[in-house]
């Protein structure tokens, strides 16, 4: 479905950091300011705020009285990696619905200790995974990746261009964290976490914070003169969810693909901000997408340049493997990238011509299958 | 220093964990439309019925995919790594996370045959199916 009039007016970042002791609230309000610093909205004027978080005891009501915010509609955004995404597309329902006409998404992460953010293991995991000794996430996506060097023939080399190519794009890109060159040999001379899945395919968590803003067409003309629309969305839970014999290799991204591209043609794409906890998902992604036939993935990596400056942009900032993963707003980086290619902001690393952008989002492994939540949007820069 | 996860057992997999604890691999099915699941749940995956039994299983099947765990979510494991966390696809058609054990854990291939063992814990009363190489 097409949507007509929404668009994403602005956007807020905070420095990234591994050590820092501040609460997870002053990221959130960090990240706000800036966007009301870009756009000049007033706090009073806020009258739509979602949160994207995993598990926390801070209901949105309760964060926006923290933050002081009177609203007309709230949100808590649950679909882990691909809440920023799918809390941009209940925004924008709700102001095509005529509920409200500017809403701010926020996410974040931070090593509070003095909060209870700590993650609680979902049920199915803690009773029928971590009692093997499981090594988490990257235990669950070695066991997709295995899966599909094996099937397909997939090479730690091609999924390795993937991290090689973002590491590149995070040269000149000051939030990211891992900033040095990396080579190939790097990859896969890093240390093995969980086989095949190395210290190079993983993110590093860190804190910091990130927001979008989210507009009405006729509020967005006012705040800026760089909108960016919101073309069309997609997601899908639970993929594969009542099969007892899942196939390993397939996410719902195969799914969400055929609802945007039917909409847009994929070539018309200019940059990719394909969410990145994994190298191997951003592979299986853009085989899920159509850019090429499942379990194409590894040839068409090699045939084509995956940097800022190449033939296929993907994650032109670094990406989470190299900016770093602050919780949930690392799906909220790849929005926030999008938006800087499109308005170009985005400096050394400005893809040129840049006016249409795919962003997905993705969320936890689901038992013995792929992706539980994966989403996306299409965004286009109108003058 | 907390110990190696145990389930936390609960009135949906009570005769899981029952089944094991008698080195028998229990699967449900649903009395209604027939279908085999796990992992236990309150309700069938294909129809939404709750009138679920509890069925033995061979314990036989093969490796789906597998990962040598180096760094465990709970370090109280890192006494036990390399961890073969594997999937095995039953001969019932089911899959399951679990474990490979073994000394030649290291040898372990997708589609090896396995075979289900019951694996004592730090608690007495809790063994877990873990499977070993046919
Ligand atoms: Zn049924």
């Amino acid at each position: 479905m097409l949507r007509k009039k929404v668009c994403l007016v602005g956007y807020g970042s905070t420095e990234y950091s591994r050590k820092s002791d501040r609460p997870l609230l002053s990221y959130y309000a960090e990240a706000m300011q800036n966007a009301m610093a870009q756009t000049g909205i007033t706090k009073k004027e806020i009258n739509g705020f979602s949160m994207v978080t995993q598990a926390s005891p801070d209901y949105s009501p309760y964060v926006a009285e923290q933050l002081g915010l009177e609203l007309d509609w709230v949100l808590n955004g649950d679909c882990g990696g691909a809440g920023a995404v799918c809390a941009i597309r209940r925004a924008a329902d709700a102001i095509e619905a005529g509920y409200l006409d500017l809403a701010f998404i926020v996410a974040g992460n931070a090593f509070d200790k003095n909060v209870a953010h700590q993650r609680v293991l979902e049920y199915q995991r803690a009773n029928y995974v971590d009692v093997y000794g499981y090594g988490g996430p990257n235990t669950l996506f070695a066991l997709v990746q295995r899966r599909h060097m094996e099937e397909y023939g997939t090479t730690l080399e091609q999924i390795g261009k993937i991290a090689v190519s973002q590491r590149h794009n995070a040269g000149p890109n000051p939030q990211a964290l891992l900033r040095a060159p990396m080579t190939i040999e790097d990859y896969l001379n890093s240390r093995l976490i969980s086989d095949p899945i190395r210290l190079f395919d993983c993110v590093m968590p860190c804190s910091g914070g990130e927001c979008v803003v989210v507009a009405s067409e006729e509020r967005a003309k006012q705040i800026t003169d760089k909108p960016v629309y919101l073309v069309t969305d997609a997601e899908k839970i639970g993929f594969q969810a009542s099969n007892m014999l899942p196939d390993k290799t397939v996410t719902g991204m195969s799914v969400v693909g055929q609802h945007l591209f039917s909409e847009m043609s994929r070539d018309n794409i200019d940059v990719l901000a394909i969410y990145d906890d994994y190298p191997i998902a951003v592979m299986m992604q853009l085989e899920d997408l159509g850019y090429c036939a499942k379990g194409q993935g590894g040839p068409f990596v090699d045939d084509h340049d995956l940097t800022f400056a190449g033939d296929f942009p993907v994650n032109t900032g670094g990406g989470e493997i190299s900016v770093g993963q602050a919780g949930l707003a690392g799906g909220m980086l790849h929005v926030v990238e999008a938006l800087r290619q499109l308005r170009g902001e985005a400096g050394e690393r400005q893809v040129k011509a840049a006016e249409t952008a795919l962003v997905t989002g993705i969320g936890w492994l689901s038992y013995a299958r792929n992706l539980n939540t994966t989403a996306a949007l299409i965004l286009e820069r109108r003058s | 220093m907390a110990g190696k996860s145990l389930p936390v057992i609960n009135p949906v997999d009570r005769e899981y964990w029952a089944g094991a604890a008698k080195g028998e691999l229990r699967l449900q099915r649903c009395r209604a439309c027939g279908v085999l699941q796990f992992f236990p749940r309150a309700a069938c995956t294909g129809c939404l019925s709750s009138d679920l039994e509890w069925v033995p299983v061979s314990g036989r099947g093969k490796v789906h995919t597998f990962s040598l765990c180096r760094v465990p979510r709970n370090r109280a494991f890192m006494d036990e790594v390399p961890i073969c966390v594997a999937e095995v696809e039953l001969e019932e058609g089911v899959r399951m996370v679990t474990r490979i054990v073994g000394d030649n854990r290291d040898q372990v291939t997708l589609g090896a045959p396995v075979s289900v063992v019951f694996m004592d814990t730090e608690d007495a009363d809790i063994k877990l199916p873990v499977f070993e190489l046919a």
